[in-house]
């Protein structure tokens, strides 16, 4: 159950599958996606595969000396790319990959193109998504519904990820959905559909216990990608956003220019694999401990005096480089992160959101909400987020006040199309569009509990909020989830607690979310998570996934929005 | 890897990654074990490298923290708050290490082995289709190659008219009258657009569609070893020259096809071209491999050759771990030389060139692989040095050996008191002991009985033959406290055995000195586990027979 892995594995059996001599690796936008997040690049060229091409790039040369792997999805466009390539062949031999299922109609399409008999391997391999840690996995989909219902394009794309994710992880599971979602349940169907039509394929060595494959809806919690992140790859995400692993930081004041886009990726930079899940105090001081040891480091190779010395330096350099780029890289990142923290208030911004999203009392959080709207120092999306979020929370108290705190926002001057967004987050996450009790208002037991926490005071105010997928963990670990509200697709049921569990939310998932799974992974032996989305998002991505959703796109939606303003 | 991984609980499992990582990530040595991620010392065991931590590098954590307070500003210390009080508190800073630990992005579980995803192959069905196709053009081309050869056999007359009467009997010829249009394009024929053939399938075709096949290039196909340059077809130019000449203006003959047949030419054309040649990058890049895998295959035979001379022991040959130096550090330059040269090659004046962009890359991978061999590459003492250390252990050993049989005497001495102390209760607790493991010892010195001092004699026997020992005894400790030992004593004691189990050892120990002269050191091994064995053995019966 580690997608990183899964993904790996299949790239390194490519390789190996191609033989000894120089190698190229022919790929299409997605797939070097792919690649990228599991592969650094000097990894692979220890493997003799010296060029990486884009199929799709123009007027490659043509080097017949090289073996060509070619990783694809099998989309129509690529297969005329690929059949157009082997007419004309540019590589010596061809092994070719697809990344999901392709149909045997371009299999033979394929094969007439190959006149001169340069393919010698035509396979599938189910790499056909984008594994980001080893329990989390992305599409990169955002915007998958319009008007509240799937974006077909979107929807065949989803399907085709989360099927290679069953296949790569060989699992076939039973399907659980949230009941209040016709996106899930149609999501839900069509991979049973694609499970039954390809049976062959999932046929795999039963397990006592079949792993699950819960199926949920951004909707149902659309609180948790509204919050401020203080743990390290989350917070990375929310105020750098983190692309394949990529951060730009173009924009940072006085940024050096080899520093403008680095990589974190934790299968390459330890510093960051035993950090992302720390919080930002903890990373300080960590940071301080790295830059030390550095520091001891570059002193004593400070002393270059005798051969031994010399020696020493030589044989140590690859690290010390690498060392220094690891150091320069952090020191950068979090100075950055504090700077934007300082500068945006945003530990008194978070510390409302918590609050809001926590804890219940009204009339004292309006005040403080009101207090943040009035400050220069708070950045429009940050007050956006507020508003968005305390409508969220008090939409049907009866003194609730959005209606004021949208002017305070005109006031600010927030332009007309994010003043909506207000509205569109109440038709995309509100009480209507909900199927369980995100905020916990009914049961009395959550309520006492709440109290209880409340008499006992929290931990850490920034980080108190759990994620409403936390709870439906829990409960599916324990077998409590209630099948009124998912119910399991088709007639078999689970009669032991599930061990094997793969999580889909469709929307997207979040950082915050990706944390609480790692710790049920690592708190609960013997349960193992992997956590899934159409895309990973920030703040900033998901009010672009709630705008496509509310509008069925263009300005229609938004004249539609402003309307109801 | 796996294993290592999977050790450990709790806190230290971040330990443990931690090095782990930093042993892959180490490209020049690798490290493994327990390694304290702080001063990558080996520890040997969970409870060493624990219990090491929390002596040496805990207080350096409190002091991280301390100088925590200068480093960031106060925002940032209200997440930490309470936290990091409770971190200063000595008391319970283990159970809070534990958890800040278990956060740490690497999960053991993760990695534990995980088959491959499913798969599916279409090659099969792949290949059905195409062989299908490609047998068509196989038989096609064939058919146009003996034709192709008769009509460039040295009989062919080169006499315009009979040459065409012959052409027509090795191709039939289409009749004119049953083709009134072009085959290839559809013009139909008549006064300007005049019939033509095709010299290799006879079909007709019209002028625009005639494809001109120079002579050489014919010679080439037909024979591969033929030189030719230059281009294989030509178009009619549509200026002054004569239509059915078969000359062209540079004195080249050329033949008349049509398109079908020239692309079936030129297809095999490519084929045997491409399985003929090497271009150079290609010899250089397998000659660079080879020196490679060549370097690959001696390495693991002349580390531990290295490590055992340096200290001083006797098992490999001096003069040949460095024969196998040279070699190894000829194979590392010509490596480096290869790549350099396959950087250099010429590339095409492009700036953008990826054939450039591939040489680099080939570079890189060269010096790469030199950055993690060459450098970990040990250096043998000299001659003169090695000699010094080879007089240096076999003083040592001596010395040992001197302090062993008193660690021996020692425990008989003790042994005997025992029994006589023991002969009130019933004796049986020495048969509860098993065979010792010989070659590698570690007799704690209250450990000593019988049975060390038969693994003794035998120990001194095999250093009379010169013999290899891994001696780490850890008998040191309790030696020379007892002192009445002769060692006279024990060496007649040895020579009156005349047990045929030790005769037979001495035989074998004989057969160890010759292979050994005879740089057979597989057999020399092979050789000692059977000593060791017959040792052990021996040593077990005495005991029984003692007890």
């Amino acid at each position: 159950m580690n997608v990183i892995l899964a993904v790996k594995q299949y790239i390194s059996k490519m390789i190996e599958g191609c033989g000894g001599g120089m190698k190229v690796l022919l790929m299409d936008k997605e797939t070097t996606s792919i690649v990228s997040m599991v592969y650094a690049q000097s990894e692979i060229l220890q493997k003799e595969v010296y060029l990486f091409e884009r199929i799709d790039t123009a007027g490659r040369e043509t080097m017949k000396h090289l073996n060509c792997i070619a990783f694809l999805r099998p989309t129509k466009e690529n297969v005329d790319l690929l059949a157009q390539e082997l007419r004309m062949p540019k590589y010596g031999l061809y092994f070719i990959y697809f990344s999901n299922v392709i149909s045997k109609q371009d299999i033979k399409v394929l094969a007439e193109a190959d006149d001169q008999e340069v393919v010698r391997e035509v396979q599938e391999f189910y790499g056909d998504y984008i594994a980001v840690n080893p329990h989390l996995f992305s599409l990169n989909l955002v915007g998958c519904c319009q008007n509240f219902s799937w974006f077909p394009p979107v929807l065949s794309r989803t399907i085709q990820g989360l099927t290679s994710v069953l296949l790569s992880l060989k699992k076939c599971p039973m399907i659980r959905y949230q009941n209040s979602s016709e996106m899930a349940r149609r999501l839900a169907d069509s991979v049973r559909q694609v499970i039954s039509k390809e049976a062959a394929l999932f046929e795999f060595r039963k397990t006592d216990v079949p792993p699950v494959l819960l199926i949920l809806d951004r909707r149902d919690d659309a609180v948790t990608p509204l919050l401020n992140q203080w743990t390290y790859q989350a917070m990375v995400h929310e105020l750098l956003s983190i692309n394949n692993n990529r951060i730009n930081l173009s924009t940072v004041p006085g940024i050096s220019k080899d520093l403008q886009e680095v990589v974190l990726s934790a299968e390459h930079d330890e510093f960051y694999a035993n950090n992302m899940y720390m919080n930002f105090g903890e990373i300080g001081s960590n940071i301080k401990e790295l830059m030390e040891e550095f520091q001891k480091k570059s002193k004593s190779h400070a002393k270059v005096e005798s051969i031994a010395d010399m020696k020493a330096f030589v044989e140590n350099y690859p690290q010390f480089k690498k060392m220094s780029g690891t150091v320069s890289k952090h020191v950068t990142i979090v100075g950055e992160l504090s700077r934007l923290v300082g500068a945006h208030l945003l530990l008194e911004v978070s510390e409302t959101e918590q609050e809001i999203a926590c804890h219940g009392d009204h009339s004292p959080l309006l005040q403080r909400i009101r207090a943040l709207l009035a400050s220069d120092k708070v950045r429009h999306i940050d007050m956006l987020r507020l508003v968005m979020l305390y409508a969220l929370r008090y939409e049907s108290h009866s003194n609730n006040d959005v209606s004021g705190l949208v002017d305070a926002l005109r006031q600010k001057g927030l332009s007309a199309e994010h003043r909506a967004m207000v509205q569109s987050i109440l038709d995309y996450g509100g009480k209507k569009a909900r199927g369980s009790d995100l905020f916990g208002n009914q049961d009395a037991v959550a309520i006492t509990k709440r109290l209880l926490k409340g008499l006992k005071g929290v931990e850490n105010v920034y980080t108190q909020h759990k994620p409403l997928l936390f709870t439906i963990l829990d409960q599916l670990i324990k077998g409590k989830l209630k099948e009124a509200s998912y119910p399991y697709l088709g007639t078999g049921q689970l009669k032991d607690r599930p061990q094997d569990i793969i999580v889909f939310i469709i929307g997207g998932c979040t950082y915050e979310e990706a944390l609480a799974v790692h710790n049920f992974n690592r708190m609960m032996p013997g349960v193992r998570i992997v956590l899934g989305g159409t895309t990973l998002h920030n703040s900033k991505s998901f009010l672009q996934e709630v705008s496509t959703a509310v509008g069925s796109g263009g300005s229609a939606g938004q004249n539609m929005r402003m309307g109801r303003q | 890897m796996n294993g290592f991984f999977k050790q450990g609980s709790g806190n230290l499992k971040r330990l443990e990654a931690g090095g782990g990582e930093q042993a892959v990530t180490m490209s020049a040595d690798i490290i493994e074990g327990f390694l304290c991620p702080i001063c990558m010392k080996d520890l040997g065991t969970v409870s060493q490298l624990q219990g090491h931590f929390e002596e040496e590098h805990s207080s350096e954590d409190k002091a991280v923290f301390q100088s925590l307070k200068g480093f960031f500003d106060k925002a940032k210390k209200r997440i930490l708050g309470d936290k990091l009080e409770t971190e200063l508190t000595p008391g319970g800073e283990p159970a809070k290490r534990e958890e800040l630990g278990g956060l740490s992005g690497y999960d053991p579980s993760w990695w534990e082995e995980q088959e491959l995803g499913a798969i599916r192959s279409h090659t099969d069905t792949f290949k059905s289709v195409r062989d299908a196709r490609v047998d068509h053009f196989v038989v096609e081309t064939n058919k146009l190659l003996i034709r192709l050869d008769k009509l460039l056999s040295p009989e062919a007359p080169a006499d315009p008219k009979k040459r065409k009467a012959f052409e027509r009997a090795v191709v039939q010829w289409i009749p004119d009258n049953e083709v009134s249009a072009c085959l290839s394009c559809g013009r139909s024929f008549g006064l300007l657009t005049r019939r033509h053939h095709c010299r290799l399938c006879g079909r007709i075709m019209c002028d625009r569609c005639s494809e001109f096949m120079a002579s050489s290039y014919a010679h080439k196909l037909v024979n591969p070893g033929h030189n030719f340059s230059g281009e294989g077809f030509l178009k009619r130019s549509s200026s002054n020259t004569s239509i059915n000449s078969l000359v062209s203006q540079d004195g080249e003959s050329h033949m008349r096809v049509c398109k079908t047949c020239r692309k079936l030419l030129e297809r095999r054309d490519v084929m045997t071209e491409q399985r003929n040649t090497k271009p150079a990058i290609v010899q250089i890049y397998d000659k660079m491999k080879m020196c490679i895998s060549d370097a690959e295959q001696i390495l693991p035979d002349y580390l531990p050759m290295v490590d055992s001379l340096s200290q001083g022991e006797t098992v490999h040959n001096f003069r040949q771990a460095l024969i196998m130096r040279t070699k190894l550090v000829k194979l590392y330059e010509a490596v480096d030389q290869l790549s350099k040269k396959i950087m250099l090659l010429p590339v095409p004046s492009d700036t953008n060139s990826r054939q450039l962009h591939l040489q680099k890359s080939i570079r890189i991978y060269a010096s790469n692989f030199m950055q993690e061999n060459l450098m970990g590459l040990q250096a043998l003492p000299t001659e003169e040095e090695y000699n010094k250390l080879r007089e240096a252990r076999a003083a040592e050993i001596q010395r040992k050996i001197a302090a062993e049989r008193q660690a021996a005497m020692d425990a008989q001495e003790r042994e005997r008191r025992e029994r006589l102390a023991r002969d009130s209760q019933s004796g049986n607790a020495l048969s509860a002991e098993e065979g010792p493991q010989f070659g590698h010892r570690r007799v704690g010195s209250s450990g000593g009985s019988e049975q060390s001092k038969r693994k003794l004699i035998a120990n001194k026997i095999l250093n009379s033959a010169g013999s290899k020992s891994h001696t780490r005894s850890d008998s040191e400790g309790g030696v020379g406290t007892d002192k009445g030992w002769k060692p006279v004593e024990e060496s007649t004691r040895a020579q009156k055995v005349s047990d045929p189990m030790l005769q037979q050892m001495e035989i074998i120990k004989g057969y160890i000195k010759q292979a050994r002269q005879a740089q057979r050191m597989d057999e020399v091994v092979m050789l000692e586990q059977n000593l060791k064995e017959l040792t052990a053995e021996y040593t077990r019966q005495k005991q029984q027979e003692s007890s």
